[in-house]
């Protein structure tokens, strides 16, 4: 790929999420099994597979929204904590992008950018308010800054979520299903800021059902089925000759469906 | 008719001083009970969103009981069944806690209903930014629970000014927009004037409170 | 994964972590110990002051005790019943002057829904006890209360009706429009009853502040529940049991009341969703 041979290939090696034997249930069922992974800087990763496979779980696991029953996570040398002042700093070095955006209903465009540099990491407010501009520039909606989210496209709202991750300067960020809420004209804006931002080699964990965005800029596709990881692969192999069955009936389906 | 009822400056240039203490007591009740209503109401939110379950099921329990009472029955327990438990209270103070105690459980409800308007989403996405939970209640929670809540809390500060009515029921002095009217026409035939007045104050303060609401609710209501 | 229906107690907090767990135990431990005191520190004042002995609640034990109280809550129900009855017409009559298209009637109805929204029962009470007999207007003692309380409520119910009314999609209109219905029976036929359908949980609501309000029924000597406990106590000179047993049974019709309203309520958010 393109943006690989842009990253020095020693930058690769530094973890900076780690999983080890995670184990989740939800009652009875038992919806990550055993996971590993380990994610390196400026490495972009997206997990697949079809619903239920707890790939969306495996997501939300890496900065504890969901709770897991064994298992340990570890960022960037640290490992996370059940609780705590602890887990809400290793939080704050791992930006999060939702399905519904989750902006703050009640704060301005700019207001939602900023807050958490403000009050997290007590940056000051002039400075967190230039830096935010900037940020929402990048992503195109610098002019929208003084309204309240209601008032943006879902579109713009995804992206002025971006924003706020970035905001955070986080060391990874987590892309959980970003376009799923999207009506179909409002996902290329959405996939255009987050191919920018693989290129300019920052570190994301992905998981989406855009399988043309997924072969465009993963290094590294994690394909999950029924709570284990089946397969690891290259975007180029996965998609040309996946090596499970399982991959390879799931890649099907797609295809039957855009027929 | 006519003869028996009394003009308004009549009325007034008898019975001036009393209206208007009689107003007075009316908004200083009104105006306490409300503060202590919402304090109360408050710590009693506090207590049921608590990851405590004892204070949770109390303070369910607590808002259940005062918003469900009457508020005849709660005076009258106050005033006449509390002194056979050793406490005895002043009328005024009876008044005030039964004008408290209501409120205070539909303050909670609303408080409640306010913070529910959240959606779960927000909460995550406070935490997965660093958010500790006292930063998390403080930006993205209490606000939203505040400003959703303009409208509620402003129909009960009028609810409560039409619940201290009640303090009309106990001799009190000064008493209250309700007691003079049934004070005059006990003591004189101030008839359909007297309760023309305190019928118009009270519905003019309803309405500018009701007013006010509306323009706040205006101002801080969150576009979802 | 669905968000429908979560109460911010299940969001607010994580999962407690071992820490947050240790200190979730004491702080259950410890507000265990302070609510059992304060309960203690309750039953000790009655135990001292000598209401728990057995003369001021063995009447309770007397069928003919909750017969009488059974009749006092009868009356009580046979007033919210017709209130609400007469609220509810008189708040149908105001909501349809409130959205008609006279200017005149439109002012009217603001006004009287204003006013009804902003006096407290109990003036609106004085003014039947005391002012109507002034007139000549002697009303039996059922109407006395009746009224009053219906008056108070009738303004609240009309804003209750009109916000149900305002609910129906405009699009029900048009489609009934369009198949060459009457204004008049698009509105009872099609747009009223589904309103109505949205509001019935706020109607039930506004049954209990009704229910609350018959309980000045005292004021006009009308035999509600109050009335008769004021009665047995007389009779047995037992104040404090009896009153606190009247409130008790209010505050379960209330609680049942608000229970069903909530629980229709919960049942259209459900079927809203389906259709939707």
């Amino acid at each position: 790929m393109a943006q690989e041979q842009n990253k020095p290939d020693a930058l690769q090696q530094v973890p900076v999420i780690e999983l080890r034997h995670i184990d989740k249930y939800f009652g009875t069922h038992h919806v990550l099994k055993d996971i590993s992974l380990t994610v390196n800087q400026g490495e972009v990763v997206v997990i697949i597979g079809p619903s239920g496979s707890g790939k969306s779980t495996l997501c939300r696991t890496i900065n504890r929204l969901e709770t897991v029953d064994s298992g340990e996570i570890i960022i960037a040398g640290d490992v996370m904590p059940e609780e705590g002042k602890e887990l809400a700093r290793l939080r704050s070095e791992i930006g999060m992008v939702f399905q519904s955006f989750n902006l703050f209903a009640h704060k301005s465009i700019i207001d939602n950018v900023t807050i958490a540099p403000r009050d997290v990491l007590h940056r000051p407010k002039k400075e967190a308010y230039e830096e935010g501009m900037q940020l929402l520039k990048r992503v195109g909606v610098d002019n929208q800054a003084h309204k309240v989210p209601a008032q943006l496209s879902g579109g713009q709202q995804q992206r002025v979520a971006i924003a706020r991750a970035l905001a955070m300067h986080p060391k990874a960020i987590l892309f959980d299903e970003p376009t799923s809420a999207l009506d179909p004209e409002m996902i290329g804006e959405v996939l255009d800021v987050m191919t920018e931002l693989a290129k300019e080699g920052m570190t994301m964990v992905i998981v989406t059902h855009e399988m043309n965005f997924a072969r465009r800029v993963a290094d590294r596709i994690i394909f999950m089925d029924g709570g284990i990881i089946l397969e690891e692969n290259t975007p180029e192999e996965f998609f040309t000759a996946p090596k499970t069955q399982r991959a390879r009936d799931f890649l099907n389906s797609l295809k039957d469906r855009e027929r | 008719m006519k003869e028996k009822d009394m003009s308004i400056n009549a009325l007034l240039s008898q019975y001036g001083d009393k209206y208007l203490s009689a107003l007075l007591t009316t908004y200083e009740l009104t105006a306490l009970a409300f503060i202590f209503a919402v304090i109360i109401g408050i710590i009693i939110t506090v207590m049921r969103i608590s990851p405590i379950k004892p204070l949770r099921v109390a303070a369910d329990f607590y808002v259940q009981v005062f918003r469900n009472i009457p508020g005849a029955a709660l005076l009258i327990l106050l005033v006449y069944a509390l002194p056979y438990l050793n406490i005895v209270l002043s009328y005024y103070i009876c008044v005030l806690i039964a004008l408290t105690l209501i409120p205070s459980a539909f303050c909670s409800e609303y408080l409640m209903a306010g913070m529910n308007t959240i959606s779960p989403g927000q909460i995550e996405a406070a935490r997965s930014l660093g958010m500790t939970f006292m930063q998390m209640v403080k930006n993205v929670v209490l606000p939203q629970a505040v400003r959703s809540t303009v409208l509620q809390m402003t129909n009960l500060l009028v609810a409560t000014m039409l619940t201290s009515a009640l303090a009309s029921q106990v001799p009190l002095n000064p008493t209250d927009l309700t007691g003079i009217v049934s004070y005059i026409n006990t003591h004189a035939v101030g008839g359909v004037t007297a309760f023309m007045i305190s019928a118009v104050l009270y519905c003019v303060t309803a309405v500018v409170i009701g007013q006010l609401g509306n323009y706040i609710d205006r101002k801080v209501r969150i576009l979802r | 994964m669905s968000t429908a229906n979560v109460s911010i107690r299940d969001i607010l907090y994580e999962a407690p972590g071992p820490k947050t767990r240790r200190y979730i135990a004491v702080a259950t431990v410890i507000s265990l110990i302070a609510l059992t005191a304060l309960l203690v520190v309750i039953v000790r004042q009655f135990y001292i002051t000598g209401q728990l002995s057995a003369k001021y609640w063995s009447i309770f034990t007397r069928y003919t005790t909750w017969r009488f109280l059974g009749r006092g809550l009868a009356g009580t129900v046979k007033v919210a019943l017709m209130s609400s009855v007469v609220t509810f017409a008189a708040g149908l009559l105001l909501m349809l002057g409130r959205i008609s298209r006279s200017r005149i009637l439109r002012g009217l109805s603001t006004v009287l829904i204003e006013i009804t929204r902003g006096i407290p029962t109990l003036l609106f009470i004085y003014f039947f006890f005391l002012l109507a007999p002034q007139f000549g207007l002697k009303l039996p003692a059922f109407w006395k209360i009746v009224l009053p309380v219906s008056i108070s409520a009738a303004g609240v119910v009309a804003e209750v009706l009109r916000s149900g009314v305002n609910a129906v999609p405009k699009g029900q209109t048009e489609a009934a429009v369009s198949l060459g219905m009457r204004s008049g029976s698009v509105f009872f036929k099609i747009v009223f009853p589904q309103g109505f359908r949205y509001v019935i949980p706020a109607l039930i609501a506004e049954i209990v502040i009704v229910l609350k309000d018959t309980t000045f029924a005292y004021v006009v000597n009308y035999a509600d529940l109050m009335q008769n406990a004021k009665v047995l106590i007389s009779n047995y000179d037992a104040l404090l049991s009896v009153y606190l047993v009247a409130a008790v049974i209010y505050i379960i019709i209330n609680y049942l009341l608000n229970k069903l309203s909530v629980a229709i309520a919960g049942r259209r958010k459900v079927s809203a969703v389906t259709v939707k």
